[in-house]
């Protein structure tokens, strides 16, 4: 077996560097700036504002007065908290991050990561969601492979587990069964609980061509939260549609968000022959609720390395 | 139509998945006794391999396969991101916790000993429970491990219980069900979203 040799490894790094340069020169371009995490943040105030995420995972380190801190373990929370501390909601602010992540590895190792991404804070909702999810798509296409942006919303499924009369557990069961695209298994559960026959019943449906999920969409009942839901797809879509192909774009309403932050339009980005998603994103507003000030936010991460590593075997 | 790949599980279970295909342009012809792992169909757009259980769900979930028809017990075993779109209806029995009646099995502040197959499956099932537990994992003949002390129960999947009780077993509690299921590759679902439909109706769905 032969490893790499150091030259061939600074050849990948050079590449690297390349793509890098070239995003953040297009993220420039479009008028956002680049912000520097900080690396250390206060363990105990990381705990309080994260109570969902699992702290055993991230990294601790002890200050020369024996205080408790991590290395950063994401991105996003992280300038939001610097952000908002300076920040009044006004003007726009548009800012890029390309930094690293740490976190400890089930196998006990720490994992250090890239994160690039952007985030649009204070911006109109629909301008912004335009905005955002075109420069995603732009920034797949630089891949030269057949790429597809899979876009739905949280609200439709949050406003209509609304209408629902169903307890926590049930909800999450079911919400597990759509995350799994599991069909016969939620039949079977919709029947146990007396729901067969509702949208629930009909939501696998609502994916693919863009146009025929709206028009599914349409010939369900909606509450207003639903409502919302398919007028921010519908507007993106017609903002959209003299950009790009619509191949390129698939809605899906059955999608779930990652981070249970998310409220709002969510969106994968794939590339065919590549297992993992390249690009995750979507609309954050609640969260900036925790940081004292609610505002309209989006944005989104790109997998750089899986960029790297698709655009040398393009470009060989 | 798209080129596709189908991971199908040695043995019984994936020689009646294979069985689904018959009679559709997806049929594939194996030479008796052939040692081969990869066959196409007819047209050349389908591609099957067989691997290992446990493997089919590391291939599917890597995208080296589209598709892949395994049991449940290994889905629950390897637990990886993939999505599971269909029951095949087939290869029913269930997991269960089988020990000696008589023997308490809920040990409270002493430690467990479960003897199973399935580690990774046990340990979830036991995570939210207030029972300290040790896992003794075995490759074969589980039902042995109580009868020589190995271990107090064992977690492992049940069809008709004759070997349990052939072995002075009892099913102390019955857990998920298990079948043979079709599961797809997130990335694969959304590029071959017409193929996998068809697919779906080969083997008896909507």
């Amino acid at each position: 077996m032969r490893y790499t040799s150091i030259s061939e490894e600074l050849e990948v790094t050079k590449f690297k560097k390349r793509v890098e340069r070239e995003f953040e020169g297009y993220f420039e371009k479009n008028g956002f700036n680049l912000i520097e995490p900080r690396i250390f943040q206060k363990y105990d105030m990381y705990v309080r504002s994260n109570f969902r995420q699992d702290s055993s995972r991230t990294v601790k380190v002890l200050s020369g007065n024996s205080r408790i801190y991590i290395l950063r373990p994401d991105i996003t929370t992280n300038i939001l908290g610097e952000i908002f501390s300076k920040w009044d909601g006004e003007p726009p602010l548009k800012v890029y991050y390309n930094s690293k992540i740490y976190l400890n590895r089930p196998d006990g190792k720490i994992l250090e990561n890239y994160q690039m991404g952007i985030e649009s804070l204070g911006e109109d909702v629909f301008k912004a969601d335009q905005e955002i999810v075109h420069m995603g798509t732009r920034l797949m296409g630089t891949l030269g492979r057949p790429v597809i942006l899979e876009l739905g919303s949280s609200k439709y499924l949050d406003g209509l587990f609304k209408e629902l009369d169903l307890d926590q557990e049930e909800e999450s069961e079911i919400r597990d069964l759509i995350s799994k695209k599991n069909r016969y298994g939620l039949r079977i559960r919709l029947k146990e609980l007396d729901l067969e026959g509702t949208v629930l019943d009909h939501i696998f449906e609502l994916q693919g061509d863009m146009r025929e999920v709206i028009q599914r969409a349409n010939s369900h009942p909606m509450n207003s939260e639903m409502r919302e839901a398919i007028d921010e797809l519908e507007s993106l879509m017609e903002g959209s549609s003299n950009r790009y192909s619509s191949g390129e774009i698939k809605f899906d309403l059955s999608m779930l968000p990652d981070l249970d932050y998310y409220d709002g339009i969510i969106f994968k980005g794939y590339c065919l022959g590549v297992p993992n998603k390249i690009l995750s994103g979507g609309r954050y507003d609640r969260l900036t609720e925790e940081f004292g000030l609610r505002v309209p936010a989006i944005g989104f991460m790109i997998d750089l390395d899986l960029v790297t590593r698709i655009r040398m075997e393009e470009e060989r | 139509m798209d080129n596709i790949t189908i991971a199908i599980a040695k043995g019984r279970l994936g020689e009646r998945g294979l069985e689904l295909f018959k009679n559709t342009d997806m049929e594939i012809v194996r030479e008796e006794n052939s040692r081969k792992l990869v066959f196409k169909d007819a047209k050349g757009k389908t591609t099957y391999i067989f691997v290992k259980p446990s493997d089919v769900v590391t291939y599917v979930e890597k995208g080296v396969a589209d598709l892949g028809i395994v049991g449940k017990d290994v889905i629950l075993e390897e637990n990886k991101d993939v999505y599971e779109i269909m029951d095949l209806d087939y290869g029913r029995c269930r997991f269960a916790i089988a020990g000696f009646k008589d023997r308490l099995s809920d040990k409270k502040n002493d430690v467990l000993r479960i003897a199973s197959k399935y580690p990774q499956y046990v340990q979830s099932i036991f995570e939210n429970r207030d029972q300290r537990i040790e896992i003794i994992k075995l490759n074969g003949s589980v039902e042995l491990a109580p009868l020589i002390g190995l271990s107090d129960v064992i977690v492992d999947i049940v069809e008709t219980g004759n070997t349990l009780r052939d072995n002075g077993l009892e099913i102390l509690e019955d857990l998920d069900q298990i079948s043979a299921r079709l599961i797809v590759n997130k990335v694969s679902y959304r590029f071959k979203y017409d193929v996998i439909q068809k697919i779906e109706r080969i083997l008896g769905g909507e």
